[in-house]
């Protein structure tokens, strides 16, 4: 670090440790009119200036002083992502309590875990829908919450219940609280410590129960230090700054959204603009077209469904265009690969060409023409998408962390890039391969404190020498990059003995713009069957092309037309492995898969034990 | 920001703007930089309208912008308000009149003015309505005057709907008719009409005018004009502003209830917004557009017979709005070129064909076949202008011509040259895919 840059991290209150609270602090001081967040509301970006959020966020602080709120009390927010998130988030961290975040779509039965296991003292749900999931838990069962804050009042004019309070009067409780204790704020910031838990991220909980992963000051700052100001991580070598433009979609509750949103606008001073919903993100990208974009694999691999939709529409002339850019863009995105995504001359002309003709409108469209730096991470993603994008001009640098080591691993650095690994490791840290087991395990100051309340736990995640078992198996690529094998608990040891990584077929399966799940069987078996959920939009398209009619999702699912579909994708992804790694046979699942019915984490990810028992007759059916 | 982000809209303001991109911004100032350059003579760029319109294009054009901004009050009417009338003439007509009777100089003087003498309906009648007052008096009154026309008349319009409201409007043109011939202390001779005040500033009645737009010379001691080329200034001038409040009224609040009356007006009553007294005040504003027009077009002309306000001049308006594309201030003023302009180039072409008879080749071949040149020839155009029956003098054909394209344009582009515009910018807007 610069010296400058180590002056950003001096808190300017007191002498208390650096933490979140005070970098926002710092930016309110030094560029008070800078834009710090944007929000969309009818139809207008409506935008808050750093003097406005820490305004907001010290009101926001006094308030849950005036709450009651102590060191080490837990504050948790049940939200989309939104300003009033952040501002709750920070305050909190200001007063040094613990924030824990819940997913949106956590269902009541999951919030009830959540909120006893963290027993937080405050709670934000945004509306009405999510105060309710609060309204089914006895109160007894949760005593020690005593405010419930609402940011969105509709539908509360009949609640009588007294833990209520609405947003805005939270705030008039802080204003006044300021007034009567000014500076008692700052004195709690002024004594925060480096090793103060600041949040409390829960895991998404594929096997067991979410565990609440406690993540300190301490690692906060480490993970901004090595994920976002590393300067050689960006193709053109500067960490973000005031001028880069963040869109806010994935739920903060999430490390990776976290760092890749809070916690970058707060280390370099991006704005932040948060995305209507889920569903309009690909909308709300055209708009900001940021020039920093995290992603996970979901939204790449809708992103390039999407444009292969919409090139499968288009006019004959343009079809014409398209075909050949398509053609430059798969050799360009080759090439790249091949070359550590460098372009070589035949590419770099290739891209010279094309870029005005269909490139720059592509990523216009996409809303990533601006984008210095796209990433991709949080579950293992399909080489094949990566390359598409690349190809368009669009790198995307994959990267590897947990929770439990604040995201802090591996990364793909611009111009070393390794498609289908994860990365090298952020140098200076401890990032080491089990021998024996294959397991990645690292040792750094990003590395937690450990489980909220579940010690034995912690116990397990840690080596004997104090290293942090991620529970993934990876290998060594040339001795630099680190490959992710899969889950350990996820490999598929068959009937024959053979060990296989799922995780590779299913997401070659995925590559496919067709297929939105898929998920290889074989424990114990003779051979690999594959349960496969298709994309409804792109299969959909498809069907209405073939003039094929249907109705609901499981009627589709249900057609011939559409099994022979499913495959040639799976006969194409057969030739890509050795045969004992084949799919001898596969299955639709009839039903999308969802958070709410249990299939699903928050994150989207599969649990595996919950497939089995909702379809085991499915794969029965194929042995 | 270090990159423009178009879409990024953080005020209202910003989706209103009149010009909302910098590449709108800098096609417009350079299309008006254009005009302006063009009619100052400036040598390639005149040369261009020269081809088309001949040498002296600069009169068909300058004739073009008082009905401009008539059309743009029509547009407002039917475009936005969705009121169809047919009626606008009548209403140019007002404006005219009243604009003569206040700053003509008519030989009965202000006494002729008088309503409601012994000698009503009389063609004998000696003395001419007019006060000889200046342009700034008249030019408002005569937008104000058609406005006060145009209330009147809006009750009725609020009673009947759609293609009623056209017929009944229809009604007004003849009413019109009937007045000028019976009033001809305002409308003067019924064939031959009156002449109207100049087109120059005075502060009184002063004999020199601050501002003369009728003689060549020197315009504020800075640059020397030709007489066509001050009036066309002028009038351009007055075109842009109307364009521009036209722009603004239609963004306001008033517009948007104007365009909810137009979507359904039974659905905007719902939503709350009053039908009576929008369309009255569509009616309203678009009489004022009309009432200014219609002065400004007789003053510019000289001498208007009041036949000239006739149901021809109505149908002008909506060829202008379906051909150009209704709704949209761009689609009126492509509109307005096309409808105005087409029949002069058609003229001129003609003109040319005619030169080309027998002049051999492809062309004189070509000419040969397309013109008449006397009894027994075939071709379908006359040379002779008042030619009745088959062949069609050029002046009949654009009739048809203007007959078929309407036809065309409700059937394949109701949003007129406009729309195949918009058509051709998302098709590139859209570039690669189509949507």
């Amino acid at each position: 670090m610069s010296i400058a840059e180590e002056q950003v991290r001096t808190p300017s209150v007191g002498s208390g440790a650096a933490t979140v609270a005070s970098l926002a602090k710092g930016w309110a001081d030094r560029s008070p009119k800078n834009i710090a967040m944007r929000e969309k509301d009818f139809g207008i970006w409506l935008e808050y200036d750093w003097a406005e959020t820490w305004d907001l966020i010290e009101t926001a602080a006094h308030g849950l002083l005036a709450l009651g709120i102590d060191v080490g009390d837990r504050v948790s927010i049940h939200a989309e992502d939104r300003p009033e998130w952040i501002i709750l988030d920070l305050a909190t961290v200001a007063v040094r309590g613990i924030t824990v975040g819940l997913y949106p779509t956590n269902p009541a039965a999951e919030v009830e875990y959540l909120l006893k296991d963290s027993a937080s003292k405050v709670h934000l749900g945004e509306d009405q829908e999510q105060v309710d999931k609060v309204f089914e838990i006895d109160p007894n069962e949760i005593s020690a919450m005593q405010t419930i804050i609402y940011v969105e009042p509709r539908g509360f004019a009949g609640a009588d219940d007294k833990r209520l309070l609405f947003w805005d009067n939270f705030l008039d409780l802080g204003r006044e609280h300021r007034k009567n204790n000014p500076g008692a704020v700052a004195q709690r910031m002024a004594e925060a410590e480096d090793g103060d838990v600041m949040t409390l991220v829960y895991t998404s909980g594929t096997t067991g129960p979410p565990k609440g992963a406690m993540l300190t000051n301490k690692n906060s700052l480490f993970a901004m230090e090595k994920i976002i100001e590393q300067q050689d991580a960006y193709p053109d070598g500067k960490a973000p700054n005031e001028s880069d433009q963040i869109l806010t979609y994935l739920p903060l509750c999430h490390v990776a959204e976290r760092i890749f949103s809070t916690w970058t606008m707060l280390a370099g001073g991006p704005t932040l603009n948060f995305a209507e919903s889920i569903e309009t993100v690909p909308a709300n990208l055209r708009e900001i077209q940021p020039t920093l974009f995290f992603a996970v694999p979901r939204i790449w691999e809708r992103l390039h469904a999407g444009l292969i939709i919409r090139s499968g529409d288009s006019s004959p002339f343009k079809k014409i265009w398209l075909n050949a850019g398509m053609k430059a863009a798969s050799s360009i995105g080759k090439a790249k690969v091949a070359n550590g995504g460098n372009h070589t001359a035949k590419s770099r002309l290739l891209h010279a060409i094309f870029y005005p003709l269909i490139f720059r409108a592509m990523q216009e469209k996409v809303g990533l023409r601006h984008c210095r730096r796209a990433a991709s991470g949080a579950a293992p993603i399909a080489p094949e998408v990566l390359e598409f994008f690349m190809g368009i001009g669009i790198e995307v640098y994959e990267l590897y962390g947990m929770t439990e080591n604040s995201a802090v691993a591996t990364c793909n650095f611009p111009g070393r890039l390794k498609l289908g690994t994860v990365g090298e490791a952020y140098s200076g840290i401890g990032l080491r391969i089990d021998e024996e087991t294959g397991e990645i395990q690292t040792a750094h100051d990003g590395v937690f404190a450990g489980y909220w309340n579940k010690p034995e736990k912690t116990a397990e995640t840690m080596t004997d020498d104090g290293w942090l078992r991620t529970g993934d198996v990876g290998e060594w690529v040339d001795g630099t990059h680190v490959k992710i094998v899969d889950r350990m608990k996820d490999i598929i040891i068959t009937s024959g003995g053979k060990n296989i990584s799922p995780s590779e077929i299913e997401n070659t399966l995925k590559a496919s713009p067709f297929v939105k799940e898929a998920m290889v069987v074989g424990d114990g078996r003779k051979y690999l069957t594959a349960l496969i959920g298709i994309e409804l939009d792109t299969v959909g398209d498809w069907a209405l092309r073939q003039d094929l009619s249907y109705t609901t999702y499981r009627d589709l699912t249900g057609k011939e037309e559409v099994v022979a579909l499913v495959q040639g994708i799976v006969d194409d992804c057969n030739e890509k492995f050795a045969r004992v790694e084949g799919l001898k046979k596969f299955r639709l699942i009839p039903k999308e898969l969802d958070h709410e019915d249990g299939e699903l984490t928050a994150t989207q990810k599969l649990k595996r034990s919950a497939m089995i028992d909702h379809f085991g007759e499915l794969v029965e059916s194929m042995y | 920001m270090a990159y423009r982000r178009p879409l990024l809209r953080t005020a209202y303001e910003q989706d209103a703007a009149i010009l909302p991109t910098w590449f709108q911004r800098v096609a417009f100032f350079l299309l008006v930089f254009t005009f302006g350059l063009a009619a100052l003579g400036a040598p390639f760029l005149s040369g261009i309208p020269s081809f088309f319109l001949g040498n002296t294009w600069i009169n068909p054009i300058t004739n073009m912008l008082p009905l401009g901004i008539a059309a743009l009050g029509f547009m407002i009417l039917v475009g936005v308000t969705g009121q169809v009338s047919i009626g606008h003439a009548f209403f140019m007509g007002v404006g005219a009149y009243v604009a003569v009777s206040l700053g003509g100089t008519g030989d009965g003087g202000w006494k002729a003015c008088v309503p409601f003498h012994d000698e009503v309906g009389l063609l004998e009648t000696a003395g001419q309505c007019g006060m000889g007052l200046p342009m700034w008096i008249w030019l408002p009154a005569a937008g104000i005057g058609a406005t006060l026309m145009g209330i009147l008349v809006s009750p009725a319009a609020v009673k009947v709907r759609g293609l009623y409201l056209a017929i009944a409007t229809i009604g007004l043109i003849f009413i019109g008719l009937h007045l000028g011939r019976m009033l001809p202390e305002y409308a003067g001779d019924f064939e031959s009409g009156r002449k109207w005040p100049k087109l120059q500033f005075k502060f009184w009645q002063e004999e020199t005018p601050l501002v003369d737009m009728t003689s060549d010379g020197k315009w504020f001691g800075l640059i020397h004009l030709t007489e066509e080329q001050k009036q066309f200034f002028f009038l351009f001038t007055l075109l842009l502003i109307f364009g521009v409040i036209t722009k603004n009224i239609v963004r306001s609040r008033t517009g948007r209830a104007l365009q909810a009356i137009r979507d359904r007006d039974i659905a905007a009553e719902v939503m709350g917004v009053p039908e009576f007294k929008y369309k009255l005040i569509g009616f309203a504003i678009s009489s004022f557009y009309a009432g200014i027009g219609g002065a400004l077009f007789a003053s510019y002309n000289g001498r208007v017979a009041p036949i000239q306000w006739s149901l021809f001049l109505s149908v002008d308006f909506i060829a202008i709005l379906l051909i150009g594309g209704a709704g949209t201030i761009a689609g009126t003023m492509l509109g307005l070129i096309f409808v105005e302009l087409t029949p002069e180039v058609v003229k001129k072409f003609t003109e040319w064909l005619g030169d080309q008879v027998g002049g051999g080749g492809l062309v004189g071949w070509f000419a040969d076949v397309l013109l008449t040149q006397g009894p027994g020839d075939f071709g379908p155009i006359s040379l002779t202008p008042a030619a009745p029956g088959w062949p069609m003098s050029v002046f009949l054909w654009n009739f048809v011509i203007f007959g078929v394209l309407i036809v065309v344009f409700m059937i394949f582009e109701p949003q007129g040259l406009y729309g195949i515009w918009v058509r051709i910018r998302n098709y590139w807007k859209g570039w690669p895919f189509s949507y």
